[in-house]
Formats: structure tokens, C-alpha cells, sequence
């Protein structure tokens, strides 16, 4: 049934392709360049696993067919799937924190099934950057959430200059990291600017500590040390840039409260809180006294996007997220050139940087090396298994709220804005001993491994005890995966583990998985299908070579 | 440090055989042969994630002094009448002082002499006073009031180097020679990944706020399909993997698969003590909660030497200071004072030693509704090994201007993280050759001691 839909499907794309594509174009003199290599399946789920929220043979079928540059084209011309619209929909509670669950429940629908794959990864990967996070001063803010998140996807092949005004100007953002309130020094009480947004948006959000090289390697001064791209007074500068801005909608600063309707707009400016002295910014760079809280903001963010050090600092960070842990400085700057200019002279166009980075050669290199790929995030691990095995729940929801705990990250749910992995983290032994790193090993702890595997083991396994839904631990909320498809085949468990193999790693697999698995399920009866598909699932999700990404 | 080009690096499987065959990522504390400590000591180090404004934790109440905090502070300041009133033996020479109020289980501990502060401590690579920063004449911990990156420094000692390892993991790996009878690394964390317990040689094991988890799926039981499932799952995770994210991915499987197993075990014993009623209801006090059953059980676990990793995070009070400050303190003082109270249940209090860090400490004027970021800060020690009811270091008088403040009430330190460290690597066992190697810039300062412990 599905597969018969999904078949179709795909039938009907190799079509509609054959019927627009095929052909070359008449009598051109120059010599048609080369016919590529036909992409294989097993390249198109590296690609895939890059690009989306997890490869799926047909999206695979879908890749081979279109080739990259076509797909990414057509994904980012897909329109963004939302939250809020979604959020709003529902009943409004008298406490907006009881829809943290639909809102966690919106991003797995997205993740999972929405076909702006694409652009629900970058606004991933920039929900990593520019953090805030449901557990905090914000968990009763949720339609905010909703809309900042919204805000990351709407922007994510936008330009980075108006995503960091709306980033700096959402109230998410001000709560998190204490701009919204923050007032202009008043000397006889010792107050001074809150420094909290200043400092982490040039930390976090697009500079960085030091100066850095157009390849993203630290330059050095005369005695080899690296060069600080900021001092203390150039945070206080900024902190004094960000004074005077509150919720929208009150005649009066000070008497400003979030409510259901401001907490999804931008913040408003309240001049008579604003410090409206002279500021010295990055590179000396000054901001005239009196010209206002607007124009203040609009010259410091244009003073930090024309930072040399935002290309370098941005591409190694969504490369990072995206497809490698220690990319070449090479490919850093021919990523970050990118940044700085998409080739019609405008710098900062997201969506060139991230097909910049995804048709890099080394996204998919013709020779692999063993510090290529990345670790996968556990999330991104739970989502790909969800999305090769179409999983749903009855009520359609994903009541994944407690995915921080499960997993160790969930949708704006990280412990800090310091995200919830660095991408600094080297784990102690080869990695660090090569001046490797490896962000995602971070939170890859024996607990949270052990957390996350028998998650895997009950997502696989209880289906056995769920599936008829008589069981008491059934509910409509219980999410099932369907490997109806395993379980016809498991009799037979080298075609088991084919299609295991098919499904989760683009048909390549380990002789050492293979031969453990197929070990392991001969023990079961050929008379109990279930358990064998389940195991084959189980230890396929849980082995390192699924964690891994290529 | 070698630095592998990426050509080297190309996947192959004689370098994966001779990557597999590099020692140094299993638990290496069994290969070795130096004698055994004849006792049992334990260092439990309490992280206050985000910065504890501990300015309003310890605070002079004498007139003058609390008139200059008052003044300089402003809203953030605590009344001088709901003060707990504490009366130290050492430190309180020149004034008074009370503890925040919601501090009540920490006064006592100090009124008993189990508990000790430790005044404006800090990262410093030399001694450093308030014209050394303004003339940049001295080096200084890079990146100051930056969260991380002090969190790195105070757990790190690492100064102006680039070591990635923490001064806990140094002393693990410096004394795992002495302990290879130990069924359970020397470091332990109940936090996560932190760089207090990164080492060289030695592996910190993660845990949860309650402990291992068990694996739903596995026995140790080969004939039955958990069994089997078990042995699957290990041959799989220590498989001769192509790339290097995987090697370290497989590893930490197998250390949680073959350590929980252990660890649990233990802690399932029907003898090990559950303290019930004792904790307050916290993640803080949850993780000392499981911290004092892990002590509770170091003989079965034959453990001579640990180091706990607890931490609890929201101390980064930019917003809200005075609504936040006495959940979070009052958090700390109580969870401190069940675990005090569990570890005497034991008879463990002279073998545990207690002590807190933070990013750093907080600027002495206000935001409007918080402090920022800054340096030096107060820290807390507990433990029947201290010599209590006392302060140690030097207590500046908060004052706005005074002669550590660099500006906006950002204190330079008096007293480095170095001596904090050596004073308590020293008492944990670390031969005195090689205290310099846990806290690399204690050789740039006079005092190498603090003399928080009883002799």
C-alpha cells in the first residue's frame, strides 16, 4: 500500500523528468561537456543525509534523477513550512507553555514530512547558531518560539544581514539574551547596559572570539598569538547600542509585558530608554551621539556583517552542521568567498553559502578519507529512522516533548546559547591527539548513548507488543515505524539485512554489521518475523556506521 | 602534538589497524603497577554554570563596609537585616559578615566548622593587581568574561596554553598507576562531558543525574537472545571502523555498555543506602543524592581515589537577580547540606571534599535587573578534612572603585584557580613533584598553599 504509493510516486517524477530533461539541446557548436557520472544510491544518501532530515530511498530515486544543483534549486524554491501558523490554530491555554509539546510536535512534522527538506535543515543548523531555547526564561513564550524558529526558515537562503536584524529585534531573542528591557546607563544608580546580547552576538552569532583568515585559521600577531576581534569597551559599546528597546504596543518602557500578540513582533524602540551618546564600534568605526536607537542598530549590525570575519566564521559553522567536522581551510574559503560575494557582488546570500558548501567537492569526495563526514546528531539519527520508515502515530502527533532528555537535544531546547555541543569539543584520544574535532561527540556520552539506544531498542522492538494496539501501553499518541516490508521478507535474512541496509545506509553496509546481524537474527525463528525485522532495525540504528555521517 | 595532514589520513586498513591498535582510549588504569593508597579520598567539584554572582553570598555587615556594598550595588543588594550572621575564625579580622539568606543549611555547616569559603578567587597566570590590567603588564587569561571560555580556564588551569585537558583529568591520569584495582574510572561525572575530567591517558565515565543507565535490550546471558543481541551489539560498536568519528563513537558504547554494568550493580546492592528524605527535591541535590551512593558503594567497587563531577546551570542572572538568586543559592546551601549530612552517615566526611567553581564572578553594579560578567569570585569548601568556619584568601570590601575593580565592579582575583586546585590536589594524594603539573601556573605565585585543610 505504501510502498505501491511511494512506487508510483517515483514512477511518475522519472516521467516527468524523462519529459522535460532527456533530449540535449539541437546543434550547439562546442562539444556537450561530458555526461556526469550517474549518481549512485548510495551517493545520493550521503547528499541526502547533508541536505534533509534524513535520506529515504525515494528521495534518493528522486536525487539520481534531478542530479544536485536541480534538486537544491527546486528545494529552495519550495515555500517555508511554519510553525506559528500551526501553533495559532490551536486553542489558546491561559498558559502558553502548555503548547511547548505542539510546538515540539510541529518541528517533528516538519522535519519528517515537509518537502522544503531542505530549508527545514538550515533552519536547523542556524536554530544552532543563533540560540534560544524553550528551557529557561522562555518556556511560557511559546508562540514567540514558534515564530523565531519560523523567522530561521523564512531567512535561511535569505540574506545573513536581515536575518541577524530580525534575530536581534525578536523578543525570543530578547528575553534569552536580555536586550528586550535593556535601558541607557544611569550613572547615579551604577547602571550600566545589560552586556549579555552584546557580547554573545559577536561571540556566537558571526565573529568570534579572534581574527580569522578568509579560510577560517586564525591569523596571528608578530609573536604568533592570535588577534582578539573585540575588547571589553567594544562591548560596552554595543550594549549601549542595544539600549532602549521593549514589547511592542506601550506608550511607556517600563510599563512593557509580553502578551500573546507582541511576543511574535519585532521589538519596539522607546527613544527616551535609549543611550543616545557616541559609540565606538569594531575597527573604530562610530556611531554619531544623537542619532537615534534605529540607527544606532542598523550601523552596528551593518558594522559586524561587514566584519571580514563573518564569511569565514558562518561557513565553518553550517559546513560544520551540515556535512564535516574539519573541513579543509580550502573548501572554508572557497565557501566563505562565496559569502562575500555570490557572484552578482552581494554578500551574504545564505542560500549561495549553502549550495556553495553542498556542491563543494569536498562534500562528496571521489576518495574518502577518514576525517571526512561528521557524527550524526541525535536527533538527526531519530529523524532519518523516522523518515525511511514513515513513522506516525494515530493522532498524527509526535509527542516528543522530552526529546532534550531522550535524545540530548531537541528543538530549541539546548542548556545554553552556547548550543548543545561546541564546535570546538575534541574528545580526548586520536581525535585530539590529530587536532581534530568532533562537536556532536560531545553530548555522545555513555549516558546519553545508552538513553538513545534503547530508545531505538523500544521504537523497534515494542512494535512487537503495540502493533495490534490492544496493549495497555497503547495510546493514540504511540508513535509506530512500519516495516511491514522487513517483516514479508525476514524468512530470509540476507534479504532482511539487504533491505535493512537499503533503507538506513543507501544499500552499503559493513561485512561486521552484516555478518552480526544476520548472526543474531537466524537465532530468532523464521516463525517470528517481527522480532527479526525489529532486530535487524535495532542494531542497524544503533551501530556507529548509522551514526556516522559520510 | 601531531598534527595528521589530511593526505595521511586517507582511509586505509593499515592505519585503521594501527589506530585500533594505539593504546590509551580503554580505561589504561590497568596497565600499571605503583602501590595502592592505603585510604580513600574523594573530590567532588560543584560547577555553578553561568557565573554565581557570589558578591551577595558572602557579604560584610559590619556599617561601613556594608554601606560601601550597599551603595555600590544598589536594587541588587541584600538587606542588611535578613543577612544570615556568621562568625568566622580566620578571615574576619577587619569586619563582620552574614551569608545570603536563603543560605540557612550552609550557616550551619559553617557555624560546625565543616564548610570554609575561599574570597575573590579566580583564573590568573601571575599575580595580578588592578594596574597590572590597565597597563596590560602582566598576561592574562585570554578572553575574560567570555562563559566558556572562563568555564575552560577554571577547569582547564590552562592559562594562556592551548591544553584541552582539566586539572581532574590531569590528576586522574597522573595517578592511575596507583589505583588499577578500581572497577570505575577515577573520574566520574553526573554533568556530562567537561573539561574538568579531560586527560590524556584516562577516560572520564559519564553517568546520569541517577546514575548508569541499563541497556533495555541486553543480558549477560549468551543463551538468550539479549545475550546474544549484547554481544552483537559490542562486536559491532568495537568493529574495525573506516572512520575516525565512528572509532570514538564505538568506544563510548562500549565503555557505557561494560560500566554500567558494574556501576549498577553496585548501586542495586539492597544494602546501598537510598537516603530517603534526606535530599531536597533538585537536580543538584539528585546528582549528590547519587554521588554519596557511589561512595557508599567504593569498596565493593574497590575505589580509593574519585573525582565527581556535579553542576547545576541558571546562575547567568543578567535579568531578575533578586527573584532568581535565592532559588539558586538556596538550592546549593541545602543540597550541600544533605549531602554533608549523607556523607557523615557514612563516616565519610573526613575522606570528601567539597568544592564549588564558576565561570566567574559577577560585576558589582547592576544592569537595571542583574550583573554581568566578570572575574574574581567566592567560592565554597566543605568537608571534615576542612579547617572550616573560616575565609580564606583576601576579602575585598565590594566597593565600586576599590582597589581590584577594573572597571563597572569586575574584581581581579587575589587568589589564582591554580592554588585552589594545587591545595586540593595535594590533599587528595598528588605527590608534591607533580602538583605543578595539575596546576601548571602555581610555580608564577608565593603561596603554594592555602591551608584550607586540617593538618
Amino acid at each position: 500500500m505504501k510502498t505501491t504509493r511511494l512506487l508510483s510516486l517515483a514512477v511518475s517524477l522519472l516521467i516527468t523528468l524523462a519529459g522535460c530533461g532527456g533530449g540535449g539541446g539541437g546543434s550547439s557548436q562546442p562539444p556537450p561537456p561530458p555526461a556526469p557520472a550517474p549518481i549512485t544510491k548510495a551517493e545520493a544518501f550521503q547528499f541526502l543525509n547533508q541536505a534533509t532530515f534524513g535520506a529515504t530511498e525515494a528521495e534518493a530515486q528522486n536525487v539520481i534523477n534531478t542530479r544536485y544543483e536541480t534538486w537544491i534549486d527546486e528545494q529552495m524554491a519550495k515555500p517555508a513550512s511554519l510553525q506559528l501558523p500551526h501553533l495559532l490554530s490551536l486553542p489558546q491555554p491561559v498558559f502558553l507553555f502548555e503548547l511547548q509539546p505542539d510546538r515540539v510536535d510541529i518541528w517533528f512534522r516538519n522535519a519528517l514530512h515537509a518537502d522544503d527538506q531542505l530549508r527545514q535543515r538550515v533552519a536547523f543548523a542556524l536554530s544552532e547558531i543563533m540560540v534560544v531555547s524553550q528551557l529557561g526564561a522562555l518556556v511560557n513564550s511559546t508562540y514567540s518560539l514558534g515564530d523565531y524558529y519560523d523567522v530561521l526558515a523564512r531567512n535561511a537562503f535569505g540574506n545573513y544581514r536581515e536575518l541577524i536584524e530580525e534575530v536581534t529585534l525578536h523578543p525570543s531573542m530578547g528575553v534569552y539574551l536580555s536586550m528586550l528591557g535593556n535601558e541607557k546607563p544611569d550613572p547615579v544608580l551604577n547602571i550600566r547596559p545589560d552586556e549579555n546580547y552584546a557580547r554573545e552576538l559577536m561571540q556566537l552569532f558571526s565573529i568570534g572570539l579572534v581574527e580569522l583568515n578568509l579560510d577560517g585559521t586564525e591569523k596571528l600577531d608578530g609573536m604568533g598569538n592570535p588577534i582578539p576581534t573585540y575588547d571589553q569597551a567594544t562591548i560596552e559599546a554595543f550594549a549601549h547600542v542595544f539600549t532602549g528597546w521593549n514589547y511592542t504596543g506601550f506608550v511607556n518602557f517600563q510599563n512593557a509585558y509580553e502578551t500573546p500578540t507582541n511576543q511574535i513582533l519585532p521589538m519596539k524602540l522607546y527613544p527616551a530608554f535609549h543611550d543616545d551618546g557616541e559609540k565606538v564600534l569594531l575597527g573604530g568605526a562610530v556611531l554619531p551621539a544623537g542619532q537615534g536607537g534605529v540607527q544606532d542598530l542598523e550601523g552596528a549590525l551593518d558594522n559586524i556583517f561587514n566584519h571580514p570575519n563573518v564569511a569565514p566564521f558562518i561557513s565553518v559553522r553550517l559546513i560544520q552542521r551540515l556535512v564535516t567536522s574539519n573541513p579543509s581551510p580550502a573548501y572554508v574559503q572557497r565557501v566563505a568567498s562565496v559569502f562575500n560575494n555570490n557572484g552578482f557582488g552581494v554578500r551574504g546570500d545564505l542560500g549561495a553559502v549553502v549550495k556553495a558548501i553542498l556542491l563543494d567537492d569536498e562534500a562528496r569526495p571521489d576518495l574518502p578519507m577518514e576525517i571526512d563526514g561528521k557524527l550524526k546528531e541525535p536527533l538527526l539519527r531519530v529523524t532519518q529512522l523516522y523518515r525511511a520508515y514513515n513513522a506516525q502515530s494515530d493522532s498524527g502527533r509526535y509527542p516528543l516533548l522530552a526529546s532534550y532528555i531522550f535524545f540530548g537535544q531537541g528543538p530549541l531546547q539546548s542548556p545554553s546559547v552556547f548550543n548543545f555541543f561546541s564546535p570546538f569539543y575534541s574528545p580526548p584520544g586520536e581525535l585530539r591527539n590529530s587536532s581534530l574535532v568532533a562537536p556532536e561527540l560531545e553530548i555522545a556520552t555513555e549516558y546519553q548513548n545508552t538513553l538513545i539506544t534503547n530508545y531505538f531498542f523500544a521504537q523497534t522492538f515494542f512494535q512487537n507488543w503495540l502493533i495490534d494496539k490492544t496493549s495497555p501501553d497503547y495510546n493514540e499518541d504511540t508513535i509506530l515505524i512500519n516495516f511491514q516490508e522487513e517483516v514479508d521478507v525476514a524468512a530470509d535474512a540476507d534479504a532482511l539485512i539487504d533491505m535493512v541496509a537499503g533503507k538506513l545506509l543507501g544499500g552499503e553496509m559493513s561485512d561486521t554489521l552484516r555478518t552480526e546481524i544476520k548472526r543474531v537474527v537466524e537465532i530468532i525463528p523464521a516463525d517470528q518475523p517481527l522480532f527479526r525485522a525489529a532486530d535487524a532495525i535495532f542494531l542497524t540504528v544503533s551501530s556507529p556506521e548509522f551514526a556516522y555521517q559520510r | 602534538m601531531k598534527k595528521l595532514n589530511r593526505r595521511q589520513f586517507l582511509r586505509s586498513s593499515t592505519a585503521a589497524a594501527v589506530m585500533a591498535a594505539t593504546p590509551g582510549l580503554a580505561y589504561s588504569q590497568m596497565f600499571g603497577s605503583a602501590a595502592p593508597f592505603s585510604d580513600y579520598r574523594a573530590l567532588v567539584c560543584v560547577f555553578l554554570f553561568g557565573g554565581n554572582d557570589s558578591f551577595n553570598m558572602l557579604v560584610p555587615t559590619s556599617t561601613a563596609e556594608y554601606n560601601a556594598y550597599a551603595a555600590s550595588r544598589n536594587q541588587l543588594a541584600i538587606a542588611k537585616e535578613d543577612l544570615l550572621p556568621i562568625n568566622p575564625v580566620l578571615g574576619a579580622e577587619n569586619f563582620d559578615f552574614g551569608i545570603h539568606p536563603s543560605m540557612g543549611g550552609l550557616k550551619s555547616l559553617l557555624d560546625d566548622g565543616k564548610a570554609a569559603f575561599l574570597a575573590n578567587v579566580g583564573p590568573l597566570v601571575v599575580p595580578t593587581t588592578r594596574d597590572d590590567v590597565f597597563n596590560k603588564s602582566v598576561p592574562l587569561p585570554p578572553q575574560l568574561f567570555s562563559h566558556n571560555d572562563q568555564q575552560d580556564q577554571w577547569l582547564s588551569l590552562k592559562g594562556v596554553a592551548t591544553s584541552k585537558t582539566g586539572w581532574a583529568g590531569r590528576i586522574a591520569d597522573l595517578i592511575r598507576d596507583n589505583v588499577v584495582a578500581q572497577k570505575m574510572a577515577t573520574n566520574a561525572s553526573l554533568f556530562g562531558t567537561n573539561t574538568l575530567q579531560s586527560a590524556e591517558e584516562t577516560i572520564a565515565y559519564v553517568m546520569g543525574p541517577n546514575g548508569p543507565f541499563e541497556f533495555y535490550g541486553f543480558s549477560n546471558d549468551p543463551e538468550t537472545l539479549q545475550g546474544q543481541q549484547r554481544l552483537a551489539f559490542e562486536a559491532i560498536a568495537t568493529a574495525n571502523h573506516g572512520s575516525v568519528y565512528e572509532r570514538a563513537f564505538g568506544d563510548v558504547q562500549q565503555r557505557a555498555i561494560s560500566s554500567a554494568d558494574t556501576v549498577l550493580g553496585a548501586l542495586r546492592n539492597p544494602s546501598t543506602p537510598t537516603f530517603d528524605g534526606l535530599f531536597p527535591s533538585s537536580q543538584l541535590a539528585t546528582q549528590l543524592r547519587t554521588v554519596a551512593q557511589l561512595i557508599a558503594v567504593r569498596d565493593e567497587l574497590q575505589m580509593q581515589r574519585q573525582i565527581f563531577f556535579v553542576a547545576m546551570g541558571g546562575f547567568d542572572t543578567h535579568d531578575d537577580q533578586q527573584i532568581l538568586q535565592p532559588g539558586l543559592l538556596g538550592d546549593v546551601s541545602a543540597s550541600l547540606t544533605a549531602f554533608q549530612a549523607a556523607l557523615a552517615s557514612l563516616s565519610v566526611e573526613q575522606d570528601v571534599t567539597t568544592f564549588t567553581s564558576s565561570d566567574f564572578g559577577r560585576t558589582l553594579t547592576s544592569n537595571g535587573d542583574g550583573s554581568d560578567h566578570a572575574w574574581g569570585g567566592h567560592q565554597l569548601i566543605l568537608g571534615g578534612g576542612v579547617a572550616g568556619n573560616a575565609i580564606y584568601g583576601n576579602y575585598p570590601v565590594p566597593e565600586i572603585g576599590g582597589l581590584e575593580d577594573v572597571g563597572g565592579g569586575r574584581y581581579v582575583p587575589s587568589t589564582s584557580a591554580d592554588q585552589y586546585a594545587a591545595t586540593l590536589a595535594r590533599w587528595f594524594g598528588v605527590e608534591e613533584a607533580d602538583i605543578g603539573a595539575v596546576a601548571p601556573s602555581l610555580a608564577n605565585f608565593n603561596v603554594k598553599d592555602l591551608g584550607f585543610f586540617n593538618v
